[in-house]
């Protein structure tokens, strides 16, 4: 589903990522590690380029990203993403924030995408918030608004670049929960998260990035197991441990 | 002090014609609102576009915003103005230079016009780019994720948010518009300024003539402001907190 060949990456000279390859097969869960600034960021947004890539390359369904001939708008609408600080739409209430991609991209009607909306909603537990505005949400809830935004447009895969990090502790789990379900119905998932416990329970593969490049790439059992790589084990006993 | 008050002077006749000075305090308040809402207009479209080009991916694109926006606001506005009224025409085309020299009727209000809005619009545009700029990287990316393409992450997502941050700044340049609109009476527009002037010279009452244009400038640039609060408590979003 998602196949990163050799991918490089600088800004300016400063080169973020060096020839990372790695798969996401259908179905399958993914969890991307690493320390701060190891390029977890980076790499998760060049999968539906939103950040231009310089070497390699990456195909997602097996569209190439980076073909200038490909209608990156049209691969992204059906490529969920979820981000960090949330980034719901502060203007508009929680229902046109669901509603909105729908209409003006894949060109649904405003009532069948205002029913999608709804069912979404009620599935994260928020159907009685519809029609409040982000603002006036918590970090938890407005996280789960985001899956369902994403989950509005059917993607074909999902991407989360740290889903909970920026969440009070007591609203990590409500997030974790959704993701979790999202996972055992097959949705094919990248996900950058230091939650082990969530790597634990559903994910099939690790991959653990360390200055740019992927260092370790093993399946859950092998990689929670025995790292190879010694910066693994480093950064597991810490995250463990902490 | 000696000055001799006639608060009555208003409702005399100019000795020249029918109207009362009031009259003429009207037209030149008239003129005033012209100049400077037809400016506005033109300032607000033009300067939105710029400010945007200049924050989008295009590098020619981003070109033509900066270009635009330090012509027109590092030129003094009424330098500006007379290159427009003078300089201008004489580069036009030889039919259409003796058209608009001799017979384009609201010549001066048209120039005015314009001068001052591409003047204004350079100030507007750096308020949106800096609107524009205040937004968090991740609104953009959020928009483009959705499937948007980059001018619909615009439409939707970046200059909504980024005109609600730059009220209170496109507030004083909307108020600075009709300030600036005094520089039309210089080409001959018969505005609030032209006409206080004249009424000096007609009838001799200095602090009058010039109290009342001061009084309506004022009451003008408190419309303004009114009419952008207005606009700013209307498009408050529920729950979202400024500093961010
Ligand atoms: N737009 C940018 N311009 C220049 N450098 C950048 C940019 N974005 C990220 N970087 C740099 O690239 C490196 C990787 O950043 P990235 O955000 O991908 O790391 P990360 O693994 O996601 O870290 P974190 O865990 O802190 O989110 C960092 O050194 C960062 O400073
Ligand atoms: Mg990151």
């Amino acid at each position: 589903m998602i196949e990163i060949n050799k991918v490089s990456k600088w800004y300016g000279s400063f080169q973020v990522l060096t020839d990372c390859t790695t798969q996401i097969a259908k179905g399958e869960v993914v969890v991307v590690c690493g320390p701060s600034g190891s390029g977890k960021s980076t790499l998760i947004k060049c999968v539906n380029g939103l950040e231009p890539i310089q070497q390699g390359n990456i195909a997602v369904n097996g569209t190439a990203i980076n073909d200038p001939k490909t209608d990156l708008p049209k691969l992204r609408a059906r490529v969920g993403m979820v981000f960090q600080h949330f980034e719901l739409f502060p203007h508009m209430s929680i229902i046109k924030n669901l509603s909105i991609g729908q209409v003006k991209v894949l060109g649904r009607s405003e009532d069948e995408a205002h029913a999608k909306g709804m069912k979404l909603l009620e599935r994260v537990g928020l159907k009685a918030h519809a029609n409040k505005y982000p603002g006036e949400m918590s970090g938890g809830q407005q996280q789960r608004v985001a899956i369902a935004r994403a989950l509005s447009m059917d993607p074909i895969c999902m991407l989360f670049d740290e889903p909970t990090s920026a969440l009070d502790p007591e609203m990590i789990n409500e997030v974790l929960d959704v993701m979790v379900e999202l996972a055992h119905e097959g949705m094919t998932m990248m996900v950058v998260t230091h939650e082990m416990g969530f790597a634990r329970k559903v994910a099939n593969r690790v991959v653990f990035m360390d200055q740019g490049k992927i260092v370790e790439d093993a399946a859950k059992e092998e990689f929670f197991g025995q790292p190879r790589s010694e910066r693994a084990q480093q950064f597991l006993s810490k995250i463990l441990h902490h | 002090m000696n000055y001799h008050w006639n608060w009555g002077i208003f409702f005399q006749q100019v000795s020249s014609s029918d109207d009362t000075y009031l009259d003429w305090i009207i037209t030149g308040l008239g003129w005033t609102v012209a100049v400077a809402m037809s400016a506005w207009v033109i300032a607000l479209v033009l300067g939105s576009i710029m400010g945007t080009l200049r924050t989008v991916q295009s590098k020619p694109l981003v070109m033509v915003g900066t270009v635009w926006v330090e012509l027109f606001r590092n030129v003094p506005i009424l330098v500006q103005l007379f290159i427009w009224f003078f300089v201008v025409p004489e580069l036009l085309p030889r039919d259409l230079s003796l058209w608009v020299k001799q017979d384009m009727p609201g010549k001066e209000f048209f120039t005015a016009t314009l001068a001052l809005g591409l003047f204004t619009s350079a100030r507007v545009a750096e308020q949106v780019r800096a609107g524009i700029q205040s937004l968090s990287r991740g609104q953009r990316y959020a928009g483009l994720a959705l499937g948007f393409t980059e001018a619909q992450t615009y439409r939707y997502v970046i200059l909504p948010m980024a005109f609600r941050f730059i009220i209170p700044p496109l507030t004083s340049e909307f108020m600075n518009a009709f300030k600036n609109s005094a520089v039309a009476f210089a080409i001959g527009v018969m505005d609030l300024t032209f006409i206080s002037r004249q009424m000096v010279e007609e009838s001799g009452q200095v602090i009058e003539s010039l109290l009342a244009a001061t009084v309506l400038y004022v009451i003008c640039a408190m419309a303004a402001n009114r009419v952008m609060s207005f606009i700013e408590k209307r498009s408050h979003v529920p729950g979202f907190i400024l500093a961010k």
